[in-house]
């Protein structure tokens, strides 16, 4: 079964192709990588997706029907540009956010709690967000996203910015959600945190898909025709020029 | 347009309690009717509460044909719960203005005057007072001289009748003719609730849009800014979004409005006396409503296309100009409330609240006129909040450049994509 289904979509600004004929589908349960370098068009399939923003041509079926505001209420999302109410206190935050996704306000508070206790960020639960370290304000950021038990996981670059124990815990955090039936969309310019974390990819490349499969049968297919290239500080770019092609 | 959600009374919810705890928002609504007691009530009350001075004052005759009365009483100006205070002039003759001088020095009077022998030619009369008073003769010596002096002159010259018409010769009486030709008297509480309540709920109005619609382009700004604006809009549409913050926002700027008419009704009954009528009451509220949604949503719209607090600001003031331009037409809405200009102003969108009501006050408006000039406010309030929401859609998550009007009317022609 798939949770999200794109068929020959399109998004243009200002007269730029940003998104150019795009189709795909990410299976029920599993991690799913979009991946491409800065500016390929991650960032907007993700609007799309979310219905922030709207195709000029294709559809957009999620959970086998177009989006409701009621099936945005099963969809978790860390986005790529982080925000929080700085000014709010952190628990009043978290509460609030999770309404705003459908859960009575009571449920709300008992999830925030819960949460914020096993990270053990419950003694905090009254300061204002602005108040707390940057470490602890990504690790609200990614509750934040999670807070109501979405179906459907959006993490917008979720490594961008951290250091490397808290790209660990997050990592986990994602195979968690993964083993607990959630459905994962994982943006990511790295290939390979997508390898490892992800079961299958759609790469993109100025808007265009370049890749879209398995990470085996990626690996399979264009793993032969693959050259890794390490630049050495001394030789630089005249390193490559010693290859006939 | 889709009604109203649970999603948005949450965002209403959020964005009123958020506002009403700011300090800015405390200190305009609870200091501004703080203020307004102050300039009229105390002043008030502090004049009903201090006696009013017994005065003695000499005088010095040349001519020699003036008769002075004997002590004067004052009824006083009477003023809220504290009663009238009266006040005595006694006038005390002396022969010599240095007997007077004299007199002043040692107390016993608090000044005196001096008829000079030409006073008939010049019709001056010298006040002295102490060095450090200020010699500045009150309202009731001013108006009791008057009326010696006529007495003086007139009297057993002419009737009683003509003596007296000579004192007071006019009092102007305002009367109104109604549509069957009754006429009814116009006094003071008429005037005041035909020009005053128009004049009052504009500036109300003004003074709401003001201040709700700056909260409401800083709440925008500042989620645009901290980037929080994007989980919300992956949880809402933007239609939800905008209404929510519109309908809290405007409880907030109702609950401003109710603190400031509860304090200017109460306070004001001390020194005003306003009779408002229900149906004039009823009007008011609704093109307040309407006037509110209508420049609010407008607000938003701009909130999102700008891409800084500063810039929104900019271009929210010249809508912020036509919400009190109606109040530049009060003198023509008032004297001429049925020329064309009049009905077009009360018929258009951005000033028909305004002076739609002055002209309710200045004249019997046709029920067709008020209906239509509601109906066609109601309509344009669902066409900004449907444009408004499209602009939400289309630039709330671009920053930087501050799109072309061009750009903006194919984003609200295309349906905010």
């Amino acid at each position: 079964m798939h949770t999200v289904e794109f068929e020959s979509v399109s998004k243009s600004f200002a007269e730029k192709d940003i998104i150019g004929d795009i189709s795909f589908s990410v299976r029920s349960g599993e991690i799913f990588g979009l991946l491409g370098p800065n500016g390929a068009g991650k960032t907007t399939l993700i609007r799309l997706l979310l219905d922030i923003i709207r195709p000029d041509v294709g559809e957009i079926r999620v959970f086998g029907d177009f989006l409701s505001s009621a099936a945005k209420d099963r969809i978790g999302y860390l986005p790529e540009e982080r925000g929080l109410y700085r000014k709010m206190k952190l628990l009043e935050m978290l509460v609030y956010l999770a309404q705003l996704k459908g859960m009575p306000k009571k449920q709300a508070q008992l999830n925030a709690e819960s949460l914020l206790k096993s990270l053990e960020l419950y003694e905090h639960r009254n300061k204002k967000v602005e108040e707390l370290s940057k470490g602890m304000q990504q690790q609200i950021q990614f509750l934040s996203a999670i807070i109501h038990n979405p179906e459907l996981v959006i993490l917008d670059e979720p490594f961008s910015g951290l250091d490397p124990l808290s790209t660990k815990a997050v990592k986990t955090r994602i195979l968690e959600l993964r083993n607990s039936g959630k459905t994962v969309v994982l943006s990511t310019h790295m290939m390979e945190q997508a390898q490892t974390l992800c079961n299958r990819i759609l790469m993109l490349n100025k808007g265009k898909r370049v890749l879209y499969g398995t990470v085996d049968e990626i690996r399979r297919e264009h793993g032969k025709n693959s050259l890794i290239v390490e630049f050495v500080e001394k030789e630089g770019l005249n390193a490559i020029r010693r290859f006939p092609a | 347009m889709s009604s109203f959600s649970g999603k948005t009374f949450i965002i209403a919810r959020h964005e009123f309690l958020k506002t009403v705890k700011r300090k800015e928002f405390l200190l305009m609504t609870f200091i501004f009717p703080l203020f307004f007691m102050a300039i009229t009530i105390f002043p008030t009350m502090l004049a009903g509460m201090i006696p009013a001075e017994d005065q003695k004052i000499g005088y010095v005759d040349m001519t020699g044909s003036f008769n002075f009365p004997g002590p004067i009483t004052d009824e006083g100006f009477s003023a809220g719960p504290f009663g009238a205070k009266t006040s005595t002039i006694s006038f005390i003759m002396y022969g010599e203005a240095s007997e007077a001088r004299q007199a002043l020095q040692a107390g016993q009077i608090s000044s005196y005057l001096v008829i000079p022998e030409g006073f008939l030619e010049a019709g001056t009369i010298e006040l002295y007072t102490f060095e450090k008073e200020v010699a500045v003769p009150g309202v009731e010596l001013s108006a009791e001289l008057s009326d010696i002096v006529i007495t003086s002159l007139l009297k057993n010259r002419v009737d009683e009748s003509v003596l007296n018409r000579v004192k007071d010769p006019v009092n102007l009486k305002l009367y109104n003719v109604g549509e069957h030709g009754e006429p009814s008297e116009q006094g003071i509480a008429e005037i005041l609730t035909n020009f005053g309540l128009p004049i009052l709920t504009g500036f109300l109005l003004f003074f709401s849009i003001f201040s709700a619609s700056s909260y409401l382009l800083r709440g925008v700004a500042e989620e645009k800014e901290n980037r929080i604006i994007e989980i919300l809009l992956s949880s809402t549409t933007p239609s939800e979004l905008l209404k929510g913050k519109i309908l809290g926002l405007g409880a907030v700027g109702l609950l401003q409005i109710v603190v400031w008419l509860a304090v200017i009704t109460l306070g004001g009954r001390y020194v005003l006396p306003i009779r408002i009528e229900p149906m004039l009451l009823f009007l008011a509220l609704i093109y307040f409503l309407l006037g509110f949604l209508f420049f609010a949503s407008m607000m938003a719209g701009i909130g999102a296309v700008t891409s800084s607090l500063q810039e929104s600001q900019q271009v929210a003031g010249i809508f912020t100009f036509a919400a009190i331009s109606p109040l530049l037409f009060m003198q023509l809405l008032l004297t001429n409330p049925d020329s064309s200009l009049s009905i077009f102003l009360s018929l258009f969108p951005l000033t028909s609240p305004v002076a739609m009501l002055a002209r309710i006050g200045a004249t019997d408006v046709p029920v067709y006129q008020v209906l239509a000039s509601i109906s066609i406010l109601f309509i344009s309030v669902h066409g900004v909040i449907l444009f408004s929401s499209r602009l939400f859609r289309a630039y709330l998550l671009m920053y930087g450049k501050r799109p072309g009007l061009k750009e903006i009317l194919k984003s609200i022609k295309a349906g905010g994509r």
